[in-house]
Order: C-alpha cells, then structure tokens, then sequence
C-alpha cells in the first residue's frame, strides 16, 4: 500500500514516479560524499566531456520515490518508521550515462514482500529514463525491513 | 590498435583500503540527502550515526551504510573500465555482515570470465567483495563491463 510507511509496501505496488533536472551539484556532492575523485562526476573535463552521474546515484533515487510514495516515514525529511531499515542488496545496470542538466525520471514497483529466516524483505525493481525516453539504469534492490527477527524483543 | 589495458582470468583487481568512520558515515549520509535535494543537508540519527538506536534495533553498535561500500567497489570499476562501466556496466553488492565502526576494509575484485565479443571489444565478469583487515568477507558481488575495441 502506498502512502503510508516502507512497511505497509506490498508486492504489486507501482509507485508515482519521480522527475527531476540532474545538476552538478548533485553528482559532485554524491561522488564527495564517498571519496570518489573522478572527474566524471565533478566537471566536464574528462573523457565524455560532460559531467556524468555517479552510477550508483540510484540509491538517492530509491530514496525519492520512497519519500514521494511513503509519506509516514518520509526518511529524507528525517521521519523514522517503526524499525529501521536495512538496505541487503544492490544490483544496478548501466544502460547509458546520465549527464548534468538532463531530466531524469524514476519509476518502480514492489516486486515482492517476503519473509526469510523470520525477517521481512521487500524487493524492489526501478527504472531511469531521461525524459525523451532514453533507459540510463535499472536497478534490482532488496532491503530488509527489521533487523532485529520475529518474536525478540528490542 | 587499440591502447586499452585488457585483463586476464585470474587477475585480482584492488580497490581503496580504507577505515570504517564516523566522519565516512557521516559523508555518505549527508552527501545522499543532499544529492536528494538538492542543497547541502545534515543527516540526523539512524542505525549509523546513533549508537543507541542502533542497539536498540538489534545491532552491536553502529555499522557502516552498504552504500558506502558500494561506492566504494564502483569507485575501482570507474578507475579500472572508465566509460565501459559509466555507460555499459553492471554491479551487485550484497551486504552479508554488518560492517562495524574502525574496521579496515580492502575493496577487491577478481576477473572470472573474459571474453572477446562480436565487435571487438571484451566481455568482463568479475567478482567483487569488501573484506576487512583478517580477509573476512563483508560484502559479496560481481560485476560485468563490456569493454569496447
């Protein structure tokens, strides 16, 4: 169900997507966040000679669709659910490169909800396109909704 | 002819060897939000940045974001395949084990298939982990990048 917290997402659910205009500050301030010091993603002086968007940036995207379609537990406006999240896998493929100034727009959908080892998982699936429809990355991730299993008290 | 290094089966690629901070958390955290929005943001208190709500989730303290170590191994591939991975690449990471505050982690990758494709360039898979200073695994992946003429 959309709308409410990560939790309450359930298998089928297709999110409202995302768009927006990639700037160089976005892919600058990612890349610096993670000591990534190619010149790819902090100016144009470099092989593509445009600015690119560090391909792991699709993480930040996850984090605004979430933030569009869960709004209990808006976690870039710093809300809490009732357990943290745990991010378990990341599997992006490159499609294309994404450069600054182009608008990007970000869809998904909730694959599946399960429970392994007596722990709730969501498996979502995403997709990056600009907005003249070229694919730049699609993403599998899965995330564990509590940590801590079934039955044991925090 | 082409001037691009090409790898063989068994090569072992090594990627940043680096330790596990508050101030690394810290960066990736506020740097993702801000890449979010936009403008320059502070994270506040989640799993890695707040001993005791990490605690009380059922961690042992606070860990490191998976993303970080993400970047990380994504950092080696743009080193090593440039554009090839930016444009045509393809990276898992699984996040097996907490990864704790102080420890020293070593990003490597070994090449397990390399193979010469129709047009001339190579097809690269390789897996890829985070280990810390005693060689245990932390996190497991693989990656592809198809390399051009």
């Amino acid at each position: 169900m959309l709308g409410g917290y990560i939790s309450d997402l359930d298998t089928g659910d297709v999110f409202e997507p995302v768009e927006y205009t990639l700037t160089a500050f976005m892919c600058s301030e990612y890349a610096h966040g993670t000591e990534e010091q190619s010149e790819f993603f902090h100016s144009a002086h470099n092989p593509a000679g445009r600015q690119l968007r560090p391909p792991t940036m699709i993480h930040a995207d996850k984090m605004l669709l979430l933030e569009k379609n869960c709004l209990k537990e808006q976690r870039i406006s710093g809300m809490k659910g009732p357990d943290a999240r745990v991010h378990y896998e990341y599997h992006a493929k490159q499609h294309s490169a994404a450069y600054v100034g182009e608008t990007l727009v970000v869809t998904g959908r909730i694959v599946e909800k399960y429970v392994k080892r007596n722990r709730p998982y969501l498996w979502y699936y995403m997709e990056v396109h600009t907005k003249d429809g070229r694919l730049v990355t699609t993403y599998n991730d899965r995330t564990l909704l509590r940590y801590r299993p079934e039955g044991v008290a925090a | 002819m082409s001037t691009k290094r090409t790898f063989s089966v068994g090569e072992e690629l090594a990627g940043p060897v680096r330790g596990i901070t508050n101030e690394r958390i810290e960066w990736y955290d506020s740097a993702m939000l801000s890449a979010c929005m936009n403008e320059l943001r502070q994270v506040g208190s989640n799993i890695h940045t707040d001993e005791a709500f990490a605690r009380q989730e059922g961690f042992s303290g606070i860990n490191a974001d998976g993303m970080i170590m993400t970047n990380w191994c994504s950092e080696m591939l743009v080193r090593e395949f440039g554009l090839d991975y930016i444009e045509r690449g393809e990276l898992r990471t699984k996040f097996i084990k907490p990864v704790n505050f102080n420890v020293l982690l070593h990003v490597k990758a070994r090449v397990k298939e390399a193979n010469r494709s129709a047009s001339g360039g190579m097809e690269y898979v390789l897996d890829v982990w985070c280990e810390d200073e005693h060689g245990t695994k932390l996190v497991d992946g693989d990656a592809k990048v198809a390399a051009a003429a």
